[in-house]
């Protein structure tokens, strides 16, 4: 990589890490997602696991693993069933966020039109700011599994006595369909911010990613579609080739007027 | 090579307004190119086609030879600019926003540094180098911006009002740099600026410039002879005959017409011997705010 390209994305994570408003923002969503919202789920369903509704529910799960004792039940249907719908919230948050302190935010504090006059081609400089957007968002979400895996794991030790393994379709949503959704957020941002005057109102974009979210959730609650394995390949392939689809066009896009206007 | 050729050179923005039109005219390497007019007249946008900001609608421009609408990151890559919309990054320090576009420029850590640290003193802010530039004012901002344009050693320097917002003691060090800079290294400037009283210190040749039209383009004599032929020349006298022609301004100030300077002598001659009391005498050339006025018939002062 050009040293130009990294000092650009050096530049951008320390934009990140400088801005307060910023860094709150990017931590607010993953802290409720993988602190407070699974150690809602353990504790209830730690003292109310006889609950009617939650019986309901975890009648809804596969037939391999309904053998398990009713608390073990549970903390599989959360780990593996209920979080992952909400962890995927984390990159368009992350990547939402990021993009559009990166391109509107630049152009709305004036410094977008300094660096369009540095000698990079207009694509470098696409490709440096999506590639730390993407860096930031994937890494807050490495992040926050990993943290969310500590709380969940130290809960459960201490109110059962024993962890529990995430199953493989959390590396499906790590590896695929989190970095593939983190690009579509990203290029929403992208499009929004050549008309975009605020960084708020770039971000509007990025509210009807979460509508998918929100219904693959209640699919999830209602039993309608159950998210296993092969949902989440598909998901992610289909998210993949769109994200794929959505950068080269914004890339064709990209021109120095359309950016400044 | 000319440093830069504008042919027929137009810009019409989407809306309908015409910013360019047709404008014609090249300039030599190493000269101070005063592009001047008010707000509106056009400058900004010049300068962002000739860095390929902006796309002609008709007509072209080249930079040292590059047409910077087809390769703008060539052009960038010998061209330094300050304008007021590019500003740089308020949670940075000074040193750190020169260090971060000497990186963009292709300098390596060390160049980058060591030239930023030269560049910070000769513009009097080594003081401020590690202050977070939230904290600069304006004309410490336009310094270290003027510092940004010089990182890479450019051939060529687009500046638009690159003295706004300076004191005065920094106007001079920087038009002193900046002389140094074409005298010395042949940089070209493109100085776009609506105050012409700076502009006179400082440049060799001015295109004035009104609603997108080059109105007149020349060394500051050659727009004289465009305004005028001859030129005035102001007595300071006593007991001034009138068969000299001489025309009474204000108490004992008394003004002539003349073809040359030459002519000056002999008018002193004249008036001596005819008993006039002669205290001073100027010849009156007009300034390049009065040729403005006389070419375009403004009233209103430009600044």
């Amino acid at each position: 990589m050009k040293r130009s390209m990294y000092a650009m994305i050096h530049k951008d994570f320390r934009g990140v890490v400088s801005n307060r408003r910023l860094f709150a923002s990017l931590l607010i969503v993953p802290i409720v997602l993988t602190v407070l919202l699974p150690s809602i789920f353990v504790i209830t369903g730690h003292f109310t696991p006889d609950d009617p509704d939650l019986q309901q529910m975890l009648s809804l799960l596969p037939e391999s693993i309904q053998e398990s004792s009713l608390e073990q039940l549970i903390h599989q249907m959360l780990l593996n069933y209920i979080l992952p719908v909400f962890f995927l919230m984390i990159p368009i948050m992350t990547a939402s966020i990021m993009a559009a302190s990166s391109f509107v935010g630049e152009k709305e504090k004036r410094t977008l039109e300094t660096l369009l006059y540095a000698p990079l081609t207009l694509k470098e400089i696409f490709r440096a700011k999506v590639l730390a957007c993407f860096l930031v968002s994937m890494l807050v979400s490495l992040i926050s599994f990993a943290a969310m895996l500590l709380v969940l794991e130290t809960e459960l030790f201490f109110l059962t006595g024993s962890g529990l393994f995430p199953g493989i379709s959390w590396l499906v949503i790590l590896l695929l369909v989190s970095p593939a959704i983190s690009l579509i957020a990203i290029t929403l941002i992208v499009r929004q911010s050549a008309k975009a005057k605020t960084v708020e109102e770039s971000q509007q974009g990025a509210v009807f990613l979460i509508i998918p979210i929100v219904l693959l959730a209640i699919g999830q609650f209602t039993g309608v579609l159950m998210l296993s394995v092969w949902v989440l390949l598909g998901l992610g392939v289909l998210c993949a080739l769109v994200a794929g689809l959505l950068l080269k066009r914004a890339m064709g896009n990209f021109t120095y007027e359309k950016l400044l206007s | 090579m000319e440093a830069i050729v504008f042919e027929q050179l137009s810009k019409t923005y989407p809306g309908g307004k015409e910013a360019v039109k047709e404008l014609n005219l090249s300039l030599e390497q190493g000269e101070v190119f005063g592009f001047l007019g008010p707000n509106g007249a056009g400058k900004t946008t010049t300068v962002k086609l000739l860095t390929g900001i902006l796309s002609p609608s008709r007509g072209s421009c080249r930079v040292l030879g590059v047409d910077p609408a087809q390769h703008p990151e060539q052009v960038h890559s010998f061209s330094g600019v300050v304008t007021e919309h590019a500003q740089m990054y308020d949670h940075l320090t000074g040193m750190e926003n020169l260090e971060f576009y000497a990186a963009l420029f292709g300098l390596s850590r060390q160049q980058g540094t060591q030239r930023a640290k030269q560049l910070l003193e000769q513009l009097d802010l080594s003081d401020a180098a590690g202050q977070k530039l939230g904290a600069y004012s304006t004309g410490m901002r336009q310094k270290l911006s003027l510092a940004r344009a010089l990182l890479a050693q450019p051939k060529i320097l687009f500046l638009d009002e690159p003295t706004s917002g300076m004191d005065p003691e920094s106007v001079l060090r920087v038009n002193r740099m900046l002389r140094r800079l074409a005298k010395e290294e042949g940089v070209t400037l493109f100085l776009c600026t609506h105050q012409l009283r700076y502009a006179q210190e400082i440049c060799t040749r001015y295109g004035l410039m009104e609603q997108g039209r080059l109105l007149a383009c020349g060394t500051l004599e050659e727009l004289q002879n465009r305004v005028s032929a001859g030129m005035k020349v102001q007595i300071r006298a006593k007991k001034v005959p009138p068969a000299l022609g001489l025309a009474l301004k204000a108490d004992g100030i008394w003004e002539g017409n003349i073809s040359r300077e030459e002519e000056i002598p002999k008018l002193v001659r004249q008036l001596v011997e005819l008993g006039g009391e002669i205290y001073s005498v100027s010849a009156q050339t007009p300034s390049l705010e009065e040729i403005y006025f006389a070419l375009t018939g403004a009233q209103e002062v430009l600044l």
